[in-house]
């Protein structure tokens, strides 16, 4: 049985934490350990090391946030649960607010996939929100 | 050494029973990142790292039902290696002990000799218990070699396999050659003979330190049917007894010996004085305590977990 946090994505992090990574990837499909490591590297540029990367694909199974799927035990694919998915949609709705409000101040355009890579464009003055 | 078989022994920090639901996977997940290549050392560390993590992951309060049945294991294993300290300090002891009774007055003897009495059959009772452990988990072991799980253990049983092997000849040498000495050369009047004993009790220290290593080593990669797993904590429980009983006993032995016949600890002449406080007393009594910490600890975690599992 997995064990529930009451809230669970207070158990995720901050916004660059293994468990944020892990189920914005796994938000647009399954994927196995290796598929996971390589479309965060890509899509965050954060090379995960393959213990933090399990340590964190345990945690989340344990919270019920994902889930393995049935398949080849050896790289057997996970997907994110529907309270994976409210967890995750917390924590970007609090990013996105936090983001929206430097973005602000900065006079930035932040797009939700900046936030989750911490790749923020440079300042730019001349674009107002 | 293959490659499935190099990414399984980087993942021997981790606690068994996360190697049983996620090993596997790590193991692909290695394999398909580095191929043939060596793992680089940031790896390495975040394999040890991580496989730390889950240990005391497993510790928490949040400890599951696999992670109760590692607590017994572990908790097991850390009274087995007291007890192996002990039997070390113990035979250190007994040694120390020979004799007590030629230089003691006649109605002093009965409290130390009850003492003494005590230590030894708790000795004999904790001897049986850690054997029936052995045997208990002997099926569990059999499965497990059939199943090729003489790889990981090669090395640990190898070794205790020689240490004591060397032990075992020295033992039969060193008992001969005793046959052809007189009972003064026997006593370190004959330096050669001194010296080989101190070998001989180097080797024995060492085939029981090697013999513990090599247990605990294939414990680790047992999978013990839950029967079995709470037959070894009651087992570790009762081993732990054993050795507050045999504790105690020594106390008792030595604070009597130290009021009715203290010149025992010094020259063994009856009437002169003598310090009750003798250093190899001192260094297996402290042995022995330390030990016996070491062992409630463990014991005291395998009864939490048993008493968690019951409740199960």
């Amino acid at each position: 049985m997995p064990r529930r946090a009451s809230r669970p994505d207070k158990a995720l992090g901050r916004t660059n934490e293994p468990a944020v990574l892990i189920l914005t990837s796994l938000a647009s499909g399954p994927k196995h350990g290796y598929a996971l490591a390589k479309d965060i590297e890509e899509f965050a540029g954060v090379t995960l090391g393959p213990g933090t990367l399990y340590g964190a694909i345990t945690r989340l199974e344990e919270r019920g946030l994902i889930e393995a799927t049935a398949g080849d035990s050896r790289r057997r694919p996970y997907r994110i649960t529907a309270d994976g998915r409210a967890a995750l949609a917390v924590v970007v709705r609090d990013m996105r607010a936090i983001a929206d409000e430097g973005a602000a101040r900065l006079r930035l355009r932040v797009l939700a996939r900046d936030i989750i890579t911490g790749h923020l464009p440079a300042p730019s003055f001349g674009r107002a929100r | 050494m293959n490659g499935h078989r190099r990414f399984e022994r980087s993942l021997r920090w981790y606690p068994m029973d996360w190697r049983d639901r996620y090993g596997d996977e790590l193991v692909a997940l290695l394999e398909d990142t580095y191929g043939d290549q060596p793992l680089p050392r940031r790896c390495r560390l975040s394999l040890v790292r991580a496989g730390a993590g889950e240990w005391l992951n497993g510790s928490g309060a949040e400890r599951d039902r696999d992670g109760r049945r590692q607590q017994v294991r572990s908790g097991s294993l850390l009274v087995l290696c007291a007890w192996s300290v002990f039997v070390v300090a113990g035979a250190g002891f007994a040694k120390f002990a020979e004799h007590w009774d030629a230089v003691t007055p006649s109605a002093d003897r009965r409290l130390p000799a009850a003492a003494l009495g005590a230590v030894q059959g708790a000795a004999l009772a904790g001897a049986v218990v850690v054997l029936v452990g052995a045997a208990a988990s002997l099926p569990a072991f059999v499965r497990s070699m059939r199943q090729g799980g003489w790889s990981p253990i090669r090395r640990p049983v190898l070794r205790a396999v020689t240490v004591t092997s060397v032990t075992v000849v020295l033992t039969v040498g060193l008992v001969a050659w005793a046959h052809h000495l007189g009972p003064q050369q026997r006593q370190g009047a004959q330096w050669a003979y001194a010296g080989a004993g101190a070998f001989w009790a180097l080797a024995v220290v060492a085939s029981i330190a090697t013999c513990a290593a090599a247990a605990v080593a294939a414990t680790r990669y047992l999978h013990l049917p839950l029967r079995v797993l709470r037959l070894e904590g009651a087992l570790a429980v009762m081993a732990t007894v054993a050795m507050v009983a045999i504790l105690a006993g020594t106390l008792v032995w030595w604070g009597a010996l130290a009021a009715s016949a203290p010149w025992f600890f010094g020259s063994g002449v009856v009437g002169s004085s003598a310090s009750p406080v003798p250093p190899a007393l001192i260094l297996s009594g402290s042995l022995m305590a330390l030990a016996l910490v070491a062992a409630v600890l463990g014991a005291g975690r395998v009864a939490r977990s048993l008493t968690r599992m019951s409740a199960d």
